[in-house]
């Protein structure tokens, strides 16, 4: 949840400006069933800012309830990152909203096994959603055969530049660790921070690196073995990568120096991306939804922005390769007073492919939904980038060169692990061999209790 | 019988909202419990895992190193705060509104201003930089191991101590000025007045802000989470902090409870010392 970041309005008009015609029309046309029951629908979403939150309400929200006559739809904004507590406290107290977001598929298996969710396989079947939805997705939502969950806001790891700044120093994207490596060298002699990068704000995002390094140096199949228990992560394949990483901070790379690594902001590490004191950039796609916040005009700079497939860091590693992330989940309370009416809205959130496309073109990355995008789906208000991302993906992950995401894959205790514990190995009070050796410890334990989530084998999606 | 009336919608409040949770933190600390689902009786077993638990012995000790921080640097500032207002008449008010505004506004305004100033890129250290005195110059407070509790401590006590300065102001103001006459008669300089007239005369004051402050420190947690979360690696972690991270990271509610119950233990023998004191017939 804390994966997302906020948005001004006015940088939400100038973005998605020229979407939001379009997506009125679509909206209003309202292709969205009209099968739910009647009655009150409560939905809490996760959706930061003046801008985006002031769309749903006229995009979605209306044209829902003017599709569905009688349901009443209830929109409540919580903070992404509360979000998590406030559910659990809510479900826990029998209350909650009738539509439950949480944070990924691992976290979605607790409230499955608390029996706090309802099944939705005959609302699969009344809307269709097996052949709506990329079906890996709708797996990761499955549990002992029952579907309880529908994986929203797909992500990516990507790594964005100042092509300003790389037009000035004549510099290309890094497409291996050898390039990766002497680029950083020659911009830390010229006092330019390689990457910017910082866990001041979130120092659970230190999960994003670890992320990177794990299938961009050990590989989606030594992830796929781990995952699956066919091999430990005590591996040195894995310890290399932490080790890996570990380098790169102490050498300043990520942030400038360790120090300012722990303590850098967002918006003071995207402001140097924008600046050109930075140049690089790894972090998920839903940056794109802000990034042009910090250059151009917006940002009184004259520069651009671009991204890139992050490189491989080892021979045999995918040039092109993806990590999949799921941002969120979306099931129905078990004590939903109109469960239809939840189903309803999302399959009308979720389901809908033109209509889901013009929401993203309008905020990009907020309303990523599992579905099978191809070139030519979205509108032409979308920027170029944004839809180039897209579409990237989804062709390497239709050729399987995909990864795994430690909020998506893991199960949580795991994740919290390597959150909490990744932020040791960078002060030096434990080795990459013990954090990797504790990952081990903790993740066996979440396999013996059954909470690994579904995992999808490469090539397979 | 009237004062029973205007008492008892308090205490019905108090049992809801104070007596009720607590029982059921004291039940849920016997239990391994993840915050939803039911609850596993496990005994003891969370408390003897507290014992066991590197973490919170390192959170425990920063806690009592935040309580030695603020038992000296805010005690003195504020006493010396005091005594130097109360030599004033002229815009006393001023200073006293000054030092006070700080403990009014909302810690995240606080904690966000000093992150700002104490920011290593465009904070004060590059702004001194830049006039020639580097000494600060890219030091990172919140992101060095070394400096994160203390970092933390200050800003806090930025907060903190106007406050204590007019506790401790009213105190001074209510010291009979006779006593200091007659001080000064016995030929008693500054110092000694200071030690044998203002402290005696503020002890109740001083025992009262050493309590709140000891108890305070136990309990301590938004200015650490706002801006570190305990963090580089747990430099700052302090009990309330790891608390809410076992609660609402970690998903360990029942660990967090006995936790929390633990803490509310030490506090409640802090203040159990302290009546004890008073019944031995400490002015306090």
């Amino acid at each position: 949840m804390r994966r997302t970041r906020g948005f001004s309005r006015k940088k939400f008009l100038k973005l998605g400006g020229a979407g939001l015609a379009g997506a009125t029309l679509l909206g209003v046309a309202g292709c969205g069933g009209g099968e739910g029951g009647s009655g009150q629908v409560t939905y809490w979403s996760d959706l930061e800012g003046s801008g985006p939150q002031d769309y749903f309400k006229q995009h979605i929200e209306k044209p829902f309830e003017k599709a569905n006559q009688g349901t009443d739809l209830k929109v409540t904004f919580q903070p992404p990152t509360e979000m998590d507590r406030l559910v659990r406290t809510a479900l826990q107290g029998g209350e909650g909203p009738d539509i439950v977001m949480t944070p990924g598929p691992a976290y979605a298996q607790e409230y499955i096994d608390a029996n706090l969710f309802a099944e939705l396989d005959e609302y699969a079947g009344q809307y269709g959603w097996d052949n709506k939805m990329l079906g890996w997705a709708l797996d990761l939502g499955r549990y002992e055969n029952s579907l309880y969950a529908i994986p929203y806001q797909l992500q990516t790891m990507l790594l964005y530049y100042n092509v300003s700044l790389f037009e000035e120093m004549d510099m290309e994207p890094p497409t291996s660790r050898d390039e990766l490596e002497g680029m950083a060298e020659e911009l830390m002699g010229q006092n330019i921070v390689p990457f910017a990068a910082g866990i001041g704000d979130d120092p659970a995002a230190i999960e994003w690196f670890p992320t990177v390094f794990w299938n961009h140096y050990s590989g989606p199949d030594a992830l796929y073995q781990a995952l699956t228990g066919e091999t430990t992560f005590s591996d040195p394949i894995f310890v290399e990568a932490i080790e890996l990483f570990n380098t790169y901070v102490q050498n300043g790379w990520f942030g400038g120096s360790r120090e300012q690594f722990f303590s850098n902001s967002f918006a003071a590490l995207h402001a140097d991306l924008g600046d050109g004191k930075a140049s690089m950039n790894v972090e998920g796609s839903w940056f794109l939804a802000t990034i042009g916040e910090y250059f151009g005009q917006a940002a009184n700079n004259d520069n651009d922005w671009e991204w890139a497939p992050l490189p491989p860091l080892r021979d045999g590693i995918p040039p092109e390769l993806y990590e999949l992330g799921i941002g969120s989940t979306l099931s129905v309370n078990r004590r939903a007073q109109n469960a239809d009416g939840a189903a309803a809205f999302i399959d009308y959130l979720v389901a809908g492919k033109e209509r889901v496309a013009e929401w993203m073109a309008a905020v990009p990355s907020a309303f990523n939904a599992p579905l099978p995008f191809e070139e030519g789906d979205f509108p032409s208000s979308m920027d170029d980038r944004v839809e180039r991302q897209l579409v990237s993906l989804s062709q390497a992950t239709g050729q399987g060169n995909f990864g795994y995401t430690a909020w998506t894959f893991w199960p949580s205790k795991s994740d919290v692990y390597i959150q909490e514990e990744m932020q040791k190995v960078l002060t030096g009070d434990i080795t990459a061999a013990e954090f990797c050796s504790g990952l081990d410890e903790v993740f066996t334990q979440d396999r013996k209790e059954g909470a690994v989530p579904k995992i999808i084998e490469p090539g397979s999606a | 019988m009237l004062a029973w009336v205007f008492m008892l919608p308090l205490v019905v409040v108090n049992l809801l909202v104070i007596l009720g949770p607590s029982v059921a933190t004291i039940y849920y600390s016997f239990t391994e419990w993840s915050g939803i689902g039911p609850a596993e009786f496990v005994g003891l077993q969370n408390y003897r895992d507290i014992l066991a638990d590197g973490d919170f012995y390192v959170a425990m000790w920063h806690n009592v190193l935040w309580t030695i921080i603020f038992l000296t640097v805010p005690i003195s500032m504020g006493l010396f705060g005091a005594f130097l207002l109360s030599q004033i008449t002229r815009f006393q008010m001023f200073f006293r509104v000054a030092y006070f505004i700080p403990y009014v506004v909302a810690s995240v305004v606080n904690a966000a201003l000093w992150q700002n100033i104490l920011d290593p890129d465009r904070g004060i250290g590059s702004a001194m930089a830049a006039v020639g005195i580097p000494f600060l110059d890219g030091v990172s407070f919140f992101g060095s191991e070394r400096l994160a509790l203390p970092s933390v401590a200050f800003v806090n006590n930025w907060a903190w101590w106007g406050f204590v300065v007019l506790l401790f102001l009213t105190a001074l103001q209510s010291v009979d000025a006779q006593l200091y006459e007659a001080a000064k008669i016995d030929g008693a300089g500054r110092w000694q007045q200071f030690l044998n007239v203002t402290l005696p005369g503020i002890r109740p004051t001083l025992v009262f802000v050493v309590l709140l402050t000891i108890i305070n420190s136990l309990l301590v947690f938004d200015y650490v989470y706002i801006i570190t979360r305990g963090g580089p690696a747990g430099a700052s972690e302090v009990v309330g902090t790891l608390m809410y991270k076992e609660a609402f990271e970690r998903f360990e509610a029942g660990y967090a409870a006995a936790m929390g119950l633990g803490l509310s233990f030490v506090s409640g023998l802090i203040v159990l010392v302290f009546i004890f004191l008073r019944r031995r017939g400490w002015e306090v």
